[in-house]
């Protein structure tokens, strides 16, 4: 039998060990960060996973193989999204030539306000009379227009990266997630393993419990949305449902975002006051459902934030990286919280 | 050198085996077919600890089990009342490779370690813990159902060893009042 080893190199061995997984976390981050494209294909694959880790566990609990369940349950989401792309994509073209018919009508319509304003804005101010409003709006246009057409083959480039990386990911992910969780744990010292599994454990299930929570809760606003606007008999109601929907993500800016497009819409088609006041209606009433029914009941429990460190989180999350960053904010914010508790109730307890 | 390369090479084959043989030969996983066992295998966690190193303490929050796989653990109890004044451990008993231990932290909520376990000797340990069972009950609930009637079994039996002991002090106890 060996002599006890000396708490003091105990210590020594477990502090390298921490710093190891330390910098390994750190080094991945980076990666997640520095490398093109990383970020949005892991974000992207870790919603897919959470969406699908429950089908898979449906048809693992009956038998099948863990391979063969993940393999099933993907290759059948890609028949149902192929099934929806089929249909969404001639409705798009559709809803796009129907667009390209009214274009005319939107220039016209555009060009009659700045010309009715420009005479206004000469009528009343004097001194501003020189003022070209014609010449300064057209400019800015040009420039808009120039600014999305060279970031479109860009912004292309990076979609379509996400959109393979993403579900790619996401498959190794619900198929062998674990053992690579199994990996990184096995590096952790004895000493914080429980509470490192622990932890790990509070975290897999609340990010889970939340990103399922809010993909529902979208479906549900898109189609309140849909169904209110195909009562009102508005045109494209399915495809502004999905636009509502899925700006819905966005906290806060995400139903204004979604509700743009209708009133667009309306104003291009010259709509009575009537139909979009029925219009903002069926948006404030999906928005009301949110707030009142779908977030208290499935997001705020899972989250568990003050209303206020939410507001602070996603304006924080809106500074370092934008739209993403308001979508990711609250799940960040809640992880590190449950981080920060159990490190607490660690140090608490290896104290006493 | 030969030796040294082909015991690299299948040390790892030989842990699994080592591993599912521990399970089979623990009361908790003994009812389990071959397939749930390498099932279970896959979930539970293999760790080394060297002697002198605590696997656990006493009064920490505990999420599970463990069994001893190789090597020999002591268990200490700190039996002192005064929580200011710093107690004495004394060592209740020595658990060698089968033997399993902390399985009420696998069922209790915030579970509070009663006694320190220290690794003797270097020594292989598979951990079971809270979420691993969870995870089990998720995957292969029936195989989770089977782990969980055999750990009421467990706590079953050491409910009933504490209550013949609270009785036989009770009854000790009474008779030295008597005397008195």
């Amino acid at each position: 039998m060996r002599s006890p080893v000396s708490q003091t190199i105990l210590k020594r061995v477990n502090r390298w060990k921490l710093i190891g997984l330390l910098a390994l976390l750190s080094f991945l981050v980076f990666l997640l960060l520095k490398v093109e494209n990383l970020l949005g294909s892991a974000l992207l694959a870790f919603v897919v996973a959470y969406s699908l880790g429950p089908a898979v566990n449906f048809f693992e609990r009956r038998g099948v193989s863990r391979a063969v369940a993940t393999s099933g349950v993907f290759f059948a989401s890609s028949v149902v999204i192929v099934l929806f792309s089929l249909w969404l994509f001639p409705y798009l073209g559709e809803t796009l030539y129907r667009l390209q018919n009214d274009m005319p009508r939107l220039i016209e319509g555009v060009g009659r306000f700045i010309n009715e304003a420009e005479t206004k804005l000469r009528a009343i101010a004097g001194p501003l009379s020189s003022f070209d409003l014609r010449t300064r709006v057209e400019s800015q246009l040009t420039n808009w227009a120039h600014g999305f057409f060279t970031s479109v083959p860009i912004a292309l480039k990076n979609f379509v990266t996400v959109m393979l990386l993403g579900p790619f990911l996401a498959y190794f992910m619900v198929k062998d997630g674990r053992y690579f969780m199994r990996s990184l744990l096995g590096m952790v010292p004895n000493h914080l393993f429980e509470t490192a599994l622990s932890l790990q454990h509070q975290i897999n299930f609340q990010v889970g419990q939340f990103v399922r929570a809010r993909i529902l809760e979208s479906v549900i606003v898109g189609m309140v949305c849909a169904i209110g606007l195909l009562i009102i008999s508005f045109p494209y109601a399915l495809l502004l449902g999905l636009i509502a929907g899925v700006t819905n993500m966005i906290p806060y800016l995400g139903p204004l975002m979604g509700a743009v497009p209708a009133f667009v819409v309306a104003a291009v088609n010259g709509y009575s006051s009537l139909t979009i006041a029925a219009v903002a209606l069926v948006y404030i009433i999906a928005q009301l459902i949110d707030a009142g029914v779908l977030i208290p009941l499935m997001v705020a429990k899972i989250v568990d934030l003050h209303p206020v460190t939410v507001i602070v989180v996603i304006i924080a999350g809106a500074q370092v990286m934008g739209v993403l960053g308001m979508i990711i904010s609250i799940p960040v914010a809640s992880t590190l919280k449950v981080t920060f508790f159990t490190a607490y109730r660690h140090l608490i307890d290896t104290r006493n | 050198m030969k030796n040294f390369m082909w015991e690299n090479l299948f040390r790892r084959d030989n842990q699994d085996q080592d591993v599912l043989e521990a399970l089979r030969h623990t009361f908790v996983f003994a009812a389990l077919s071959r397939k749930e066992l390498r099932f279970v295998h896959d979930v539970v966690h293999v760790r080394t600890f060297k002697p002198g190193e605590a696997i656990f303490r006493q009064g920490e929050v505990g999420i599970g089990m463990y069994i001893v796989l190789k090597g020999s653990i002591d268990i200490y109890v700190d039996h002192s009342v005064d929580e200011d004044v710093p107690g004495r451990n004394h060592l209740v008993t020595r658990l060698r490779g089968g033997d399993f231990f902390g399985e009420l932290s696998l069922v209790e909520h915030n579970s509070r370690r009663t006694a320190t376990a220290i690794a003797a000797e270097e020594c292989h340990i598979i951990g079971f813990f809270k979420p691993d069972l969870l995870e089990i009950l998720e995957r292969q609930p029936a195989t989770g159902v089977k782990i969980l009637l055999r750990l009421g079994e467990v706590l079953g039996r050491r409910l009933k060893e504490t209550t013949q002991r609270v009785t036989e002090l009770k009854e000790e106890l009474r008779r030295v009042g008597d005397r008195v």
